[in-house]
């Protein structure tokens, strides 16, 4: 019986799989075995891995755990460790940190500002640090300040350990999105939509992030082309439950049907998420769109996985919806209180 | 901008083909694929002028040494003068039809002339070209340097049309010359062509590609041709295989043929299909033309319909290859259910080599699930078993998330007779959740490791009453663990402990063994997250009261020996299922072990001393 493997063959097995929870177990079995047995550059190199694997496979807290073990044992011994990997890493910390509510205001920026000492101790451009408050600033609500710091980075020279033009339009597109301007988020989205800009992540994001703004302007054709390849891209993937929020929305407002099959679909994935904010908003716009189809279809019974912590009859759609917005506006709440505005409360104001 | 204005590049050719051998092509002996993509093109063009003319590929090698000479000749559509300016004096112009339909992916050539001849500088010093255009025309010779010089000039006698290319091989490039070599090549690249391909060596003659099977092209009638198929997968993959699917795309611009890899593959082994584009092979390691979930096989795959890429080694990823990837995949998911209604057998067995295939696309596909269900193999407390017998029990299935949680109780499950699988390898733990929505009639239920407690036996009040003094010290002495202690009995009674962890409980501990290592910042943002974790992080030590060693820490409570025992106790869990260990709990190993040599030695001269 495969019980005990060594620290070689799990991370190789780790390697060959695709991104997901059965690599995650891998690299973190791999990450003790090298605790247990004192093997420090091991269970380092294993935590370079979970930290990349975790961050696009919906777990940004093992994420968060294991870059910290990183930056202490890095701290200690800078020389023995490559810095552009573990800097690289900061970056996706500092994207998923907004999303948990207990990490207060004042601690993100002091942890931006160690990001930015660190970027600028090591000669990189401080383009980084800027699109990061650009970014950090936008999760908080505050959008003045993501202003400022949009012209600033946008003004600085990128160099290799900037985020790819690709991400950083997706977020320049969201900055218009929270300013409610969806003629300037069109504008934007264009270079990835005519697929100028492309990386792992992109256009999947822009595809659903893009569908209520056209809606908005009227451009349901348009949008549901969008929809289709969108979710074609991200059918079955956490790193996008924030995704298929989005398209929640679209398709409640244009084709509840197929709205419900996205989130049977994909609820199993949104339920075991660690990043709470995209939970919420998974389980807002299902609220929302469960509201629609119960108009549309009464006596329907969502399909919800096994081990959906639900009690009640999932035959009764308003009430499976409060249970979905209850959720959501706890959650909500707590994003408020931590940063000091009704910011995110107001994204579900529908809900 | 007016004329004067204008200037042109100076593109320097000898660098251009030091860039194209070194980063385009994988290899100089690519040389010959492009020749004969060169020669198939030539043909197309002229059958498409001339319906009904059978075209034909010679390749001669002659000479030794430094003369060693070959000479590849085909009877196709031939250059004009005109032609031979447009395509070899403007290198990156496609042939015949011009840069757009080329892009489209809709012309019905495969090469850029140009380019494809430049490939021939990485194995040759001059490229001499002859060739007399269908069209009429004197015949022209053309000699080119890799320094990109030529010369041009009409030959006196007239040839019959078609184009001979000469290439006097360089001595590095001596073995891509050889005549074995060279006849491997051409079946390689040429195995499905529908016109012969001769070679002529040493006074001999030999026809590389006998007639391309029918089957090939109508896939449908491979079934009836099995062993004919095998041997010829076998040929030209070099591998003995004992099963296929056929594939077809609706279209029918895309088929081939599926072999069954005759031995388990890992998840990461690099896919290899092999591709061949209008007949002539393009690919030898195609990874994007079939889904992710297709490792198990190695096809042969045709196809008039995508574009490959500058090197024509891959294909560009664009929505037709999407559309055609999915098509591929849906063939051979029909060929799985065909086997699972009709061959059971067959398809066990393809189960048994190809486990992970099978899983990983049942994930995606429950209508697929739902078919080959019964013989997935899943790891559990009643051993390795295929999923169908291990329903047969009629019994809920428990099943944890995790190899660890699995370890952690997988001894107390099978004691209790309950029947666990072990969910943590890829796929498996989505498998059994995703069971009952595909398979009637069964139960399947998450195990968390602090669940299996619950089929222990409880201590009754008044019993456990007797213990009161010994739990407080023990909890007294986990206090610092955040762990506490439970009274239960259990199987197998040589367990004396058994710890468990919630999923709270276990992020609790990575957050503070991260805590421990980690910058003062970091671990204050740990600190306020595992703030926000619930209360109920508290990990149980289980006592088992069936154990003799208990039992008597448990009726002799002693304020200096009880929670050192039960720290121990704690630490050798730990150990037991292979947890990492903090400094506080090593430093508790240490001291312990210390201290207990230390009491066993005293104890030993006591006696001695009594004596």
């Amino acid at each position: 019986m495969k019980t005990e493997m060594d620290f070689e063959d799990l991370m190789d097995e780790a390697y060959g799989l695709p991104n997901g929870t059965a690599k995650l177990g891998m690299l973190e079995e791999a990450a003790r075995v090298a605790d247990v047995n004192g093997m420090e550059e091991e269970a380092y190199e294993a935590r370079s891995e979970i930290v990349e694997t975790a961050t696009f496979c919906g777990y940004p807290m093992k994420a968060l755990i294991a870059f910290s073990w990183q930056l202490g044992k890095f701290d200690q011994e800078p020389e023995r460790y490559d810095e552009e990997t573990l800097m690289w890493s900061y970056k996706w910390i500092l994207g998923e940190l907004s999303s948990f509510p207990e990490v207060s205001r004042d601690k993100m920026m002091e942890l931006l500002e160690d990001f930015g000492r660190r970027f600028k101790s090591f000669g990189y451009s401080e383009r980084s640090y800027w699109y990061y408050r650009f970014r950090i600033s936008m999760d908080l609500g505050d959008l003045e300040e993501a202003g400022t710091s949009y012209t600033k980075f946008r003004s600085m020279d990128r160099d290799f350990m900037s985020d790819c033009e690709a991400c950083e339009q997706d977020e320049i597109m969201r900055y218009w999105l929270l300013a409610g301007d969806d003629e300037k988020v069109l504008e934007a989205a264009k270079p990835i939509l005519k697929g100028r800009m492309s990386c792992a992540e992109i256009p999947h994001l822009t595809l659903s992030e893009i569908l209520m703004p056209l809606y908005r302007l009227g451009k349901i054709d348009e949008a549901d082309k969008h929809q289709a390849k969108g979710y074609r891209m991200i059918k079955g993937h956490n790193d996008f439950v924030q995704s298929f929020a989005e398209q929640m929305d679209y398709l409640a407002r244009t084709n509840p049907a197929k709205g419900i099959d996205v989130l049977e679909e994909s609820i199993v994935l949104a339920m075991d998420h660690e990043d709470p904010f995209a939970k919420m908003m998974f389980y807002a716009r299902a609220a929302q769109l469960l509201r629609r189809w119960a108009d549309e279809s009464p006596g329907y019974r969502l399909r919800l996985p096994a081990s959906f912590p639900y009690e009640g009859d999932s035959g009764d759609l308003r009430i499976l919806a409060d249970y979905f917005a209850a959720y959501a506006k706890a959650a909500a709440d707590k994003y408020d209180q931590r940063n000091g505005n009704q910011h995110v409360s107001s994204m579900l104001s529908e809900v | 901008m007016t004329a004067s204005n204008e200037y042109r590049f100076q593109v320097n050719l000898s660098g251009m083909i030091q860039i194209l051998s070194n980063h385009l092509y994988s290899s100089p002996k690519v040389f010959l694929r492009e020749l004969m993509q060169n020669a198939t093109d030539a043909i197309t063009a002229r059958t498409e002028a001339e319906p009904g003319f059978q075209g034909e590929v010679r390749v001669e090698l002659t000479g030794t040494g430094e003369q060693l000479t070959m000479m590849v000749e085909d009877n196709g559509i031939g250059l004009t003068e005109a032609d031979i300016h447009e395509f070899l004096a403007m290198i990156g112009q496609s042939s015949k039809r011009g840069q757009q339909a080329l892009l489209d992916g809709e012309t019905s050539f495969i090469g850029r002339f140009g380019i494809g001849l430049l490939s021939c500088f990485m194995v040759s010093h001059e490229i001499v070209m002859l060739t007399q255009s269908a069209k009429g025309g004197p015949s022209m010779e053309w000699r080119g340097k890799p320094d990109g010089t030529y010369t041009i000039r009409q030959l006196e006698t007239q040839l019959s049309p078609g184009t001979k290319v000469y290439l006097r091989c360089t001595p590095d490039a001596a073995h891509y010359f050889e005549t074995e070599y060279v006849k491997e090549a051409l079946f390689y690249y040429g195995a499905l062509l529908p016109y012969p391909v001769i070679l002529h060596s040493d006074g001999v003659q030999h026809i590389v590609n006998s007639e391309s099977p029918i089957w090939l092209m109508e896939p449908g009638l491979a079934r009836g041709r099995r062993a004919e198929v095998l041997a010829f997968g076998e040929r030209l993959l070099g591998e003995k295989f004992q099963d296929f699917i056929p594939l077809t795309t609706a279209s029918g611009r895309t088929g081939g043929i599926a072999f069954v890899l005759p031995h388990a593959v890992n998840l990461n082994a690099k896919r290899s299909h092999r591709v061949y584009l209008k007949r002539m092979l393009i690919s030898e390691k195609a990874e994007n033309i079939l889904p992710d979930w297709a490792f198990f096989v190695k096809c042969l795959i045709w196809t008039d319909e995508l574009q490959p890429t500058a090197s024509r080694e891959h294909f560009y990823e664009n929505e037709k290859l999407e559309e055609v990837r999915s098509e591929l995949g849906d063939a051979l998911r029909k060929g799985l259910a065909d086997m699972a209604e009709r061959q059971t057998e067959r398809l066990q067995k393809l189960i048994r080599l190809h486990a992970l295939s099978m899983k990983a696309l049942a994930v995606q596909d429950q209508e697929f699930y739902a078919m080959i269900h019964r013989w997935l193999p899943f790891e559990s407390t009643r051993g390795h078993r295929e999923l169908g017998e291990l329903m047969s029990e009629g019994e809920t299935l428990y099943f944890t998330t995790t190899v660890d949680e699995y370890r952690q109780i997988h001894h107390v499950a099978s004691a209790q007779s309950m029947l666990v699988i072990n969910g943590g390898y890829i796929y498996d733990s989505d498998l059994m959740a995703m069971l009952p929505q595909v398979v009637q009639h069964v139960q399947t239920q998450r195990l968390q490791p602090d669940e299996v407690s619950m089929s222990f036996t409880d201590v009754p009040p008044a019993e456990r009453n007797q213990y009161y003094d010994a739990l407080r010290l023990a909890d007294s002495a986990l206090q610092r663990f955040r762990c506490r202690a439970e009274v239960k009995g259990f199987k197998p009674a040589d367990l004396p402990v058994l710890f468990t962890l919630s999923q709270e409980s276990s992020t609790l501990r990575a957050l503070e063994k991260a805590s421990e290592e980690s910058t003062e910042l970091f671990s204050s943002v740990l600190g306020s997250l595992s703030s926000g974790i619930s209360s109920a992080g508290y990990s149980t030590l289980y006592l088992n009261i069936s154990n003799p060693i208990i039992q008597r820490v448990l009726t002799t409570p002693d304020a200096q020996m009880t929670p050192i025992a039960i720290e121990m106790l704690y630490v050798n869990a730990l150990m037991m299922g292979h947890y990492a260990m903090n400094r506080q709990e090593l430093e508790v190993l240490n001291q312990g072990i210390v201290r207990f040599i230390d009491w066993g030695l005293r104890a030993n001269t006591d006696r001695k001393g009594d004596a």
